[in-house]
């Protein structure tokens, strides 16, 4: 690999900062916002809640912190990690770069699902179906794509992603159709379609953490049979892989986790395909590195990108797919010139 | 042992392998040779378990291998591909430690005993100095020796190795087909190959095995079937076959005219 470290050390000092990284982003989803709350008086109010010492936060103060900017937080942290995790799972399930959570058709059928509840339910605001109707969607999109290219499973992997292709493309039109055709409800769709963690709560992370948690688990799990897999299909199967079996699951399990986080926040960006790149440049190629690690900087990531949307124009939020890329795009150039230096 | 039994294989309408019958006896060297396009590539992934056959099967130790799970396939039968794919960023260690994938499964990491079979193969081969090295960027001969580490790390009783001297020259051609006549010899592997060079055919297998269009031509000796007249007939060539030192070399004669080259390079330099 590339610079004087060894790969071992590399990746212990990765971990280390990857985990720091997570932590810091923690006290940033909760201490920052439009309401200054020092962070200290937030640790102390998370210690009193533990038995140690009394807090000093007002019960407004504490309701900011702990029923708008807790739940948003671990929305984030839980979205940011199951979106690299599976995009880095699908790089290595389909061994093509540019691979992420959306391959399948997840964020086509959701949009559909989502501008359907948005067009056709009356009323202000998100209606309540939105996210179910979001998370049919996708399932959907990821159904049938996997029956019109299923059978490329057995041979070559191009078939499943043309089909994947092709129905995010019908989906799509339809979506873009369907919310032309309705130009009261456009900026709704518009909005939701760009992603947001800004509707996160309590109710809404425990409906989507069972799926959220079950995949990570999985797809990290999956990191031994990918790096077998990237001496291609039939290479794999002669060292003894189900590799039918094997994609079979984790396009199960990304499709199930993506779809519960796309259905919760919207449509992000950026996330799936970059980080487990960024990742991948810094610890070399095997996924049993790539993955864990991918979980924790998604998570760190998003919840950092998050904390830049509701603060850099606030009261006004920046949609969080815009600042996923703006931040993402110069620091994984910077990533990139390292590693082609460190190459050299 | 390898038995084949009336093994059919189709790509569409073609048939590429014609009910084809195979026994190799256990600790010998079966090569298989023909010309491009005889079926030699789709006979032995068949035998690998890479293609689904229309008709017939593979045994190997008296085991049916057509029903078997990928994994228990790979604890009998290890492939060395044509073109095997090599992942970049892999270190060599690891990529020979792929080989023990059926025996540690994909949950539980390698064991002890998996980690001293790698060790031991490595060291066999003497890969040793290359255990840390980006597999992509080994010379081609290392290369060759890392996928016939990796297969070898599978620990089976069965290797099946297609092309395996492509790309290599003379000595590393040599150095890999004694390495794996080592294993045939000390180890008691039993080994399928197909190899183009018939020189080469002729002095490492036990036996060779003559396919042309799907179907066997010649199943004999070594040495007798290099001498077969139908030999050149299959592959529309004159050969001789020139005894060095005790060794059987089949040299290819060329038919054309000699004066046509002459013709030639003289208008060529008079131009």
């Amino acid at each position: 690999m590339s610079t004087a470290l060894p790969p071992r050390r590399r990746v212990a000092v990765a971990g280390v900062l990857a985990t720091l990284a997570v932590l810091g982003a923690v006290l940033a989803g909760l201490a920052v916002g439009p309401t200054p709350i020092g962070l200290g008086r937030v640790v102390g109010d998370l210690l009193s809640r533990l038995g140690v010492g009394h807090s000093t936060l007002s019960p407004l103060q504490s309701t900011i912190v702990w029923q708008l900017r807790a739940p948003r937080l671990v929305m984030g942290l839980l979205a940011g990690a199951m979106l690299a995790v599976a995009g880095g799972t699908y790089q290595g399930a389909f061994r093509n770069p540019l691979a992420d959570p959306y391959l399948l058709g997840v964020a086509s059928g959701a949009g559909l699902g989502a501008t359907i509840a948005l067009v056709r339910v009356q009323g202000d605001g998100v209606p309540a179906i939105t996210p179910l109707l979001a998370f049919a969607g996708a399932m959907a999109a990821v159904g049938v794509t996997w029956v019109i290219g299923g059978r490329g499973l057995r041979t070559a992997t191009g078939r499943l992603i043309l089909a994947g292709v092709a129905v995010s493309s019908l989906l799509t039109s339809a979506q873009t159709y369907l919310q032309q055709s309705s130009l009261g409800s456009m900026a709704k769709v518009y909005i939701w379609l760009l992603g947001s963690l800004a509707g996160a709560s309590w109710s809404s992370v425990a409906l989507i953490t069972p799926y959220v948690l079950g995949a990570i688990v999985v797809c990290v799990l999956a990191a031994r049979a990918l790096d077998v897999l990237s001496v291609g299909d039939d290479e794999s199967r002669s060292l003894g892989l189900p590799v039918r079996r094997v994609r079979a699951i984790v396009v199960v399990a990304s499709s199930l986790g993506t779809a519960a986080v796309v259905s919760a926040v919207g449509l992000i960006g950026f996330v799936g395909i970059i980080v487990p790149h960024a990742v991948r440049l810094v610890v070399g190629t095997s996924y049993r590195r790539i993955l864990p690690l991918t979980v924790l900087v998604g998570a760190a990531f998003l919840v950092f990108a998050d904390t830049l949307a509701r603060t850099v124009m606030a009261p006004s939020e920046l949609p969080l797919g815009v600042v996923t890329a703006l931040v993402g795009a110069p620091v994984f150039v910077v990533l990139l010139g390292w590693n082609e230096r460190g190459a050299r | 042992m390898i038995e084949v039994r009336a093994l059919t294989v189709r790509a569409g309408s073609r048939v590429l392998v014609d009910a084809v019958d195979l026994v190799v006896e256990p600790g010998t060297w079966c090569t298989v040779i023909g010309p491009n396009g005889a079926g030699k590539t789709t006979l032995v992934e068949a035998v690998a378990g890479l293609r689904r056959p229309e008709g017939g099967s593979v045994w190997v130790g008296g085991r049916d291998l057509g029903p078997m799970r990928e994994r228990d396939r790979a604890r009998v039968v290890a492939l060395v591909p044509q073109h095997p794919v090599v992942p970049p960023g892999m270190a060599v260690y690891d990529y020979v430690a792929l080989g023990r994938t059926a025996h540690h499964g994909l949950l539980r990491g390698a064991t002890s005993a998996d980690r001293r079979a790698v060790d031991e193969v490595i060291g066999r081969l003497a890969l040793g100095d290359l255990a840390e090295r980006d597999v992509a960027t080994l010379s081609g001969g290392e290369r060759q020796r890392t996928v016939v580490a990796r297969a070898l790390a599978q620990g089976t009783s069965v290797v099946v190795l297609d092309e395996p001297t492509t790309g290599l020259d003379v000595r590393h051609q040599i150095e890999l087909l004694e390495l794996v006549r080592n294993e045939v010899v000390d180890c008691g592997v039993t080994v399928l190959a197909t190899l183009h060079d018939l020189t080469l055919a002729g002095q490492f297998a036990d036996r060779i095995v003559l396919l042309d269009a799907g179907r066997v031509v010649l199943d004999g000796a070594a040495r007798e079937v290099v001498r077969d007249p139908e030999l050149a007939a299959r592959y529309r060539t004159a050969l001789r076959v020139v005894e060095v030192e005790g060794r059987d070399v089949v040299v290819p004669v060329r038919t054309q005219p000699t004066a046509a080259t002459t013709e030639r390079a003289s208008t060529g330099s008079a131009r």
